[in-house]
């Protein structure tokens, strides 16, 4: 015992050092795939204000680029209107376009909710974000996040004020993707190097892919409505011993001057969970 | 000024400007630049390793709490922590350090402090990229990382220390 003491005596600085680096280490590895509590992140009340102080004064910097985004999807979105091609086909339809929004053949599947990103990164190994929006807003787990450009990750944690979103800059963001073209579908994986490229996996090398061609969501999840846009293919080279592509895509948003984006909250997700649960397993085999 | 006082007012304040500028400026090439282990090199020399560690672990949690880093720059200051005393001993004065001056560039000399603070900060962003990356077929990413953010971070430092430190001094005279 007073060997061991004695022990205990000799190396207390290296225990006390070793005992808060497991402590250090362990936070680090076990938030990186569970986020298990709101302490320690930027979402917890405290950070979440201090930032939103920090945003105040910041956000005015990008403000021209930002007006200049909101306008150009406002044009595109009053595009879609009815009252915008009510004029041109009124003589196929006999009542205005109008009425189909009251239609009982089409239901709500996605509403969504808008946000400002108070905090950002894009250099780190896993990049998130924080958002000006929480739990009282109606965010939960899981929910899709996008911009007026494409698309941007999904939530990761959320408290009644702030969330926190894994962006598509992070190592296991496997979104479900497509061609838009040919309806080929893969997932999107980040290499963790440039805030620009993703990569799309799984897509068969017997196909021929054209570069420059879109990827968009494939809503396959649940997450995101199929269609969202992702980006663009800026390369392809065969994966080695695999019959597959390697797709390089050129992201079409840019991390570096995110501002406004908006979650995406499914109305039918409850539903879509429910059928898939009763699949039995074997299937699978 | 109360010397207390001055820690903790050096403790706020590079937290803030860590955690609310620093972390905003990307340069490219995976450039980052980290000033807060100044406050830990700064502390008293006399001070012992536990408390300096405790301190040390307590400022990387806040950093952390603030960049979704979870941990990781709490790791790499309680590593910069545990390592101070012994590179202090290994570049000891020949009198020992004086326990008036403080162990910063105007009172240790230009030498002293680009070896000793050098060497630290070399541990600390070595270990802090070692961790993120946490993948040895990329080390010569981590070591490019690790070589361009000290030289960036040591600067910064050196202009921190000129801004505040000596304002100080000769208002204080």
């Amino acid at each position: 015992m007073r060997n061991f003491l004695a022990f205990i005596q000799r190396f207390r600085v290296f225990l006390v050092f070793a005992g808060l680096q497991i402590v250090a280490l362990t936070l680090y590895f076990t938030f990186l795939s569970y986020p298990r509590t709101q302490f320690l992140t930027t979402a917890s009340y405290v950070n979440g204000s201090l930032l939103s102080v920090r945003h105040q004064v910041s956000k005015h910097f990008a403000l021209e680029e930002n007006n200049r985004l909101l306008q150009e999807e406002n044009i595109a979105l009053r595009s879609q209107l009815p009252q915008s091609y009510v004029q041109l086909e009124k003589e196929h339809l006999k009542d205005s376009m109008l009425a189909e929004i009251d239609d009982t053949l089409y239901q709500q599947q996605y509403s969504y909710i808008p946000a400002t990103v108070i905090n950002s990164t894009h250099d780190k190994r896993n990049n998130y974000l924080t958002l000006n929006v929480g739990k009282l807003h109606g965010v939960e787990r899981g929910m899709g996040v996008f911009s007026s450009e494409g698309i941007v990750g999904v939530i990761h944690n959320s408290n009644d004020y702030y969330s926190v979103v894994k962006s598509c800059l992070t190592e296991n963001i496997n979104v479900d993707i497509m061609i838009a073209s040919s309806g080929q579908f893969g997932l999107l994986k980040w290499n963790g190097v440039s805030p620009n490229k993703g990569t799309m996996w799984g897509v068969s090398n017997d196909l021929d892919i054209k570069l420059w061609s879109k990827v968009v969501t494939r809503g396959g999840g649940g997450i995101f409505p199929r269609g969202l846009p992702v980006g663009k293919i800026s390369k392809k080279t065969p994966v080695e011993g695999k019959p597959l592509w390697e797709l390089t895509i050129n992201y079409a948003v840019d991390y570096k001057s995110l501002q406004r984006v908006y979650v995406i909250k499914n109305l039918l997700r409850v539903e879509q969970e429910k059928i898939e649960a009763s699949i039995p397993p074997e299937l699978d085999e | 000024m109360n010397s207390l006082v001055k820690h903790i007012a050096r403790f706020i304040g590079l937290i803030l400007i860590q955690t609310l500028v620093l972390n905003q400026i990307e340069i490219g090439l995976g450039i980052q630049i980290m000033v807060y282990p100044l406050f830990v090199l700064l502390l008293p020399v006399e001070m012992k390793v536990i408390p300096l560690m405790l301190v040390a672990f307590a400022m990387g949690l806040l950093i952390d709490s603030m960049s979704n880093t979870y941990g990781l720059h709490a790791s790499s200051l309680l590593l910069f922590a545990y390592t101070r005393p012994m590179i202090f001993k290994m570049f000891a004065p020949r009198d020992d350090y004086d326990p008036l001056l403080e162990t910063h560039i105007f009172d240790m000399g230009r030498a002293w402090f680009i070896r000793v603070f050098g060497i630290l900060l070399l541990i600390h962003h070595f270990w802090f990229f070692l961790l993120e990356m946490f993948r040895f077929d990329e080390i010569f990413y981590i070591l490019q990382k690790t070589a361009l953010s000290v030289i960036i971070s040591f600067i910064f430092c050196i202009l921190l220390q000129y801004l505040f430190i000596r304002n100080r001094k000769e208002n204080a005279i």
